[in-house]
Order: structure tokens, then sequence, then C-alpha cells
């Protein structure tokens, strides 16, 4: 009997990925709570963005669960056993959780608003003029209400990936995941992309975010995460995490990057 | 004094007088249609077999496969004699012999030799868009299918259409391969007038001069669907309408 309310936004449960010989994910254990913003730091290879990728099921786990608010991801549980959805059923657990990449990754044939009332309309069924509406409004919340009829090409990296977070935020996702949001952006571009996660994150957000922004994750993050080789090394609130890290890996990791 | 000049038989007069002759226009016109419909035909079978050829489930992609080395790998004239010649003696039924007109032959074997190519064609479209693309629609809840249609093959288009010009402009020629089956292409057309009236060169004049018109008419066309399918580039081609009026202004300004 699933009683919801009760249940973490995220469990990843002993999640085990490899790509062929390569095992990136070596039992990841961890829970998000409603509205926590949870960042992950981490030396590059170290499985950050596999565990992204798996929790928006783009990538099956071999080995272990994540459940998304009490519901097992991309399985179903039958009678105490695991069967695969159907690709409908992982499309629209999908849905509910917000994907913003490290490249942007926007439709390069539609605007601005295109991009992002084209789920909106054709995955949601909002009414044409209902998705234009709160596509509309999307991109007034990102600061991008003077651009809706540009194309990607026409934007600055950082207003493009302001679009990208428009775009996730559009399908009024329960999840949003952040891939290292800022680091192909030029240096005076990332401030406005942060602010904009500032402000979701003060709206209650449920956020992870893959980045090394330090200064926005002392600011924001409710926990940081260390991984190193496919594991969660350490865990903690960020005053504990930067200033009190209990393991020498994150004492060495945190001596290169600050 | 006159240098004497071996007399020419080729007379020009003979082209103008077949050029617009009634059974070259019909030629000409059957051409167009059956380039028309086979590149249809090609198009559809080549996305089919180029989505099959891309798929995981070996029930899909080896039939594509066997598809695509087939009929890419044997001749053009053999397979319309096979479906022309070939498949009446299997069934040995005149009902069946008398639907297989030469007409809907040509445009099924020109159709089915084509989707071969296309499914190449089709496929390199569709590899050429990045991978984030379909990971981006998938994070937005579309599936596959769903993100091939909106997202991907969009994109795709782009890289497909200038091959799939070249293909057409080469089905619109290699249409007259079906002269060895009797239809009443331009070829065939002006070889039926030429076979009587011995005016050789001046006929097959008459069929390259339609050729070029046909080709050439097309070429444009495509030039400016290029343009078009350029949304979102930062160079963005001109349209040929862009270009007349720009043509235009400059031709004005030099009067002046």
């Amino acid at each position: 009997m699933q009683i919801y309310g009760n249940f973490p936004m995220i469990r990843c449960q002993d999640v085990h990925k490899r790509f062929g010989r390569l095992e990136v994910l070596r039992g990841v254990t961890f829970d998000v709570a409603k509205g926590e913003v949870v960042v992950v730091i981490g030396p590059s290879g170290s499985g950050k963005t596999t565990l992204l990728r798996c929790i928006n099921h783009l990538e099956a786990v071999d080995h272990g669960r994540i459940y998304l608010d009490g519901q097992p991801l991309g399985y179903r549980e039958v009678k105490g056993k695991f069967v695969e959805k159907s690709e409908r059923e992982v499309a629209r657990m999908r849905a509910s959780i917000g994907m913003v990449f490290q490249r942007f990754n926007l439709f390069p044939h539609l605007t601005a608003l295109g991009n992002v009332i084209d789920a909106p309309i054709h995955v949601r069924k909002l009414g044409r003029s209902q998705g234009l509406k709160a596509g509309r409004a999307m991109l007034e919340k990102v600061g991008l209400g003077d651009k809706l009829d540009a194309y990607p090409a026409q934007l600055s990296g950082g207003q493009q990936q302001r679009v990208a977070i428009a775009r996730a935020l559009a399908m009024e996702p329960k999840v949003m995941l952040f891939d290292e949001p800022t680091s192909a952006l030029d240096p005076e571009l990332v401030g406005e992309v942060l602010e904009v996660m500032k402000s979701l994150a003060r709206e209650g957000m449920t956020m992870i975010v893959v980045s090394h922004e330090m200064g926005f994750a002392r600011e924001v993050a409710d926990r940081m995460m260390l991984m190193d080789e496919g594991v969660v090394v350490e865990e903690g609130p960020p005053a504990q995490f930067f200033d009190n890290p209990r393991h020498d890996r994150t004492k060495l990791f945190l001596g290169k990057i600050l | 004094m006159s240098i004497p000049f071996p007399s020419l038989d080729y007379d020009p007069r003979i082209v103008w007088d077949y050029l617009f002759n009634s059974v070259i226009l019909e030629g000409a016109q059957r051409t167009i249609v059956v380039a028309i419909a086979a590149q249809v035909l090609g198009v559809v079978l080549g996305l089919a077999s180029a989505l099959m050829r891309m798929s995981k489930n070996p029930l899909l992609n080896v039939p594509a496969n066997l598809y695509v080395w087939f009929f890419r790998g044997t001749p053009l004239l053999i397979q319309l004699l096979f479906w022309y010649n070939g498949v009446p003696q299997l069934f040995d039924n005149p009902d069946i012999t008398h639907q297989l007109t030469s007409f809907r032959v040509t445009i099924f074997a020109l159709g089915v030799n084509e989707g071969a190519y296309m499914t190449e064609i089709v496929r390199a479209g569709i590899e050429s868009v990045e991978a984030g693309q379909m990971d981006a629609a998938k994070s937005l809840g579309m599936t596959s299918a769903k993100a091939m249609r909106r997202i991907i093959l969009p994109q795709a288009l782009r890289v497909i259409v200038p091959p799939t010009g070249n293909e057409f402009i080469g089905m619109l020629k290699n249409s007259s391969l079906a002269f060895a089956i009797g239809l009443m292409e331009l070829l065939t057309a002006s070889r039926s007038i030429y076979v009587v009236n011995f005016k050789i060169l001046e006929l097959l004049t008459v069929a390259s001069i339609w050729y070029l018109v046909m080709t050439t008419a097309f070429s444009l066309a495509q030039a400016e669907l290029e343009a078009r399918l350029a949304v979102g580039q930062r160079e963005r081609p001109p349209t040929l309408f862009g270009r007349m009026t720009e043509a235009f202004g400059v031709a004005r300004s030099r009067l002046r």
C-alpha cells in the first residue's frame, strides 16, 4: 500500500549502471525530499551525469531501483516482481521530470516560444491558446519575454540555457535535474542562468544540480553530495560539507576546485 | 570563291516543328508523372526502410538491409524487365498480366529501386541530428516515435533534401529506361517518330531539350525549397524571390 506524502520525491536504492566493461555507477543510494535542493559535485567520470540520466530513465539501470514520488521508475511492480514499463508509461513519467542539459539541446528549427510550447501542446495536450499563454509566461519568468520569436542560433549561450529551463518548466515537472547547466557558458553569462535557478529553488522546486559553481551551492543547496568512482563519497549540509568535510577524498577535491 | 563545305544533314527547323508535337508533349507529361510518382514512392519506402534499418530489432533491420542490398546491387533495367516480363511468367494468368501495364510497372519498379537509395539518404539525415536532440525530446515526455516526427525528422530534412533533389533529377532521366518495356514516355515518343521519318538527330535533340527544361525548372524549385528549410540557421541563403527582387533592385539603380 502506498501512502502519498510519506515518500521522498526521489529515492535511489543501490543503483548500478555499466557501459560494457565500465561500471559507471556502483551502488548509489540517496533520497531527495520534496522541495530539497541537492548539489552534486565530483571529478569527471565519477558518474554524476549518468546518475541524472538514470533518474530520467534516459539510461536504464542494471541493478537497484529509482522511485519518483513513491513510484518505481521505468518498472512496474506486479506481484512483487518488477516488469519493464511500456515506452508510453516511461514517457509519461519523464514528462514530470524536467532536465536541463550542459549543451542546452534546444530545438534549432523552432523559435524560443516554439521550443517552450511544443511539448505542452503535443505531450500534455494543452490547447494551443493555453499552451501559448503558458509558454509566454515561462519565457517572461526567465527574463526572455522579448525573445519569443528568436531562433536558438540568434541567442547567446546564457539566453539559450534560460530558454531550455523555461522549456522544462513548461511541463510543470515535480523535479528538475540540471546537468552542469553553466559549464558550456562564457563566464560573464553564468550569472544570469544561476539567478534563474536560485529563484526556482526559492519557489520550492525539488532540484538535483550537478555543478561546480560553489558560490551557488553554498547559497542554495540544502545538501551537498560528492561522487567519485560511481559511489557517493560524502553528503551533508553545505556548511559542514565545505568547512568541515569528513573524508579525505572530499578535502582533496574541494582543495582542487576552491 | 567558296570553300567547299560538307553538307550536314541536320535541319533545325525540324527540331522546332516537333518541339510542340502532341506525341512529344504527351511523352514529356508521362515522364513527369512517372518520375514524380516513383520519387514519392521511393521517399516513402526509403523513410520506412531507414527507420527499420536503424532499429535494433533484427526482424526489422535484416529485411531492410536485404532490400537495400538487392535493389541497389542489381541494374535498374533488369528490375524493370523483371517486374514487367518476369512476374507475369510467374503467375501465368492473363488477368494479372493485363493489370501490369507498362505505366504501373514503371512507377513501381523505379519507386522500389529509388527506395533503396533513399534509405541511405534518410538514414544519413537522421544520423546527422545530434543525439542530444532525442534526449531533450524524451526528457519532455515524448515517445521516440513522437520525437522522431516532431523533432528529429524536421531537422534531418535539411540534410535529406539536397541529395533527394539529385535523385529526382536522376529519376527524370532514368524514367527513359522504360522505353525497354514500351512505355510512351519522352524518349520512346521521340523514337516512335524518328523510326518513321529517320530524323534521328533532330528528334533526339527535341527529347534532350525537354529533359533540360524539366531538370532546370526542378533545380530552381529545389534551391527555393532549400532556402526555405534553412529556418533557424545563422546564414540563411536567400530565397529565389529574395534574389530576384535584389537583382531587380540592382538593375534599377544602374538604370538611374
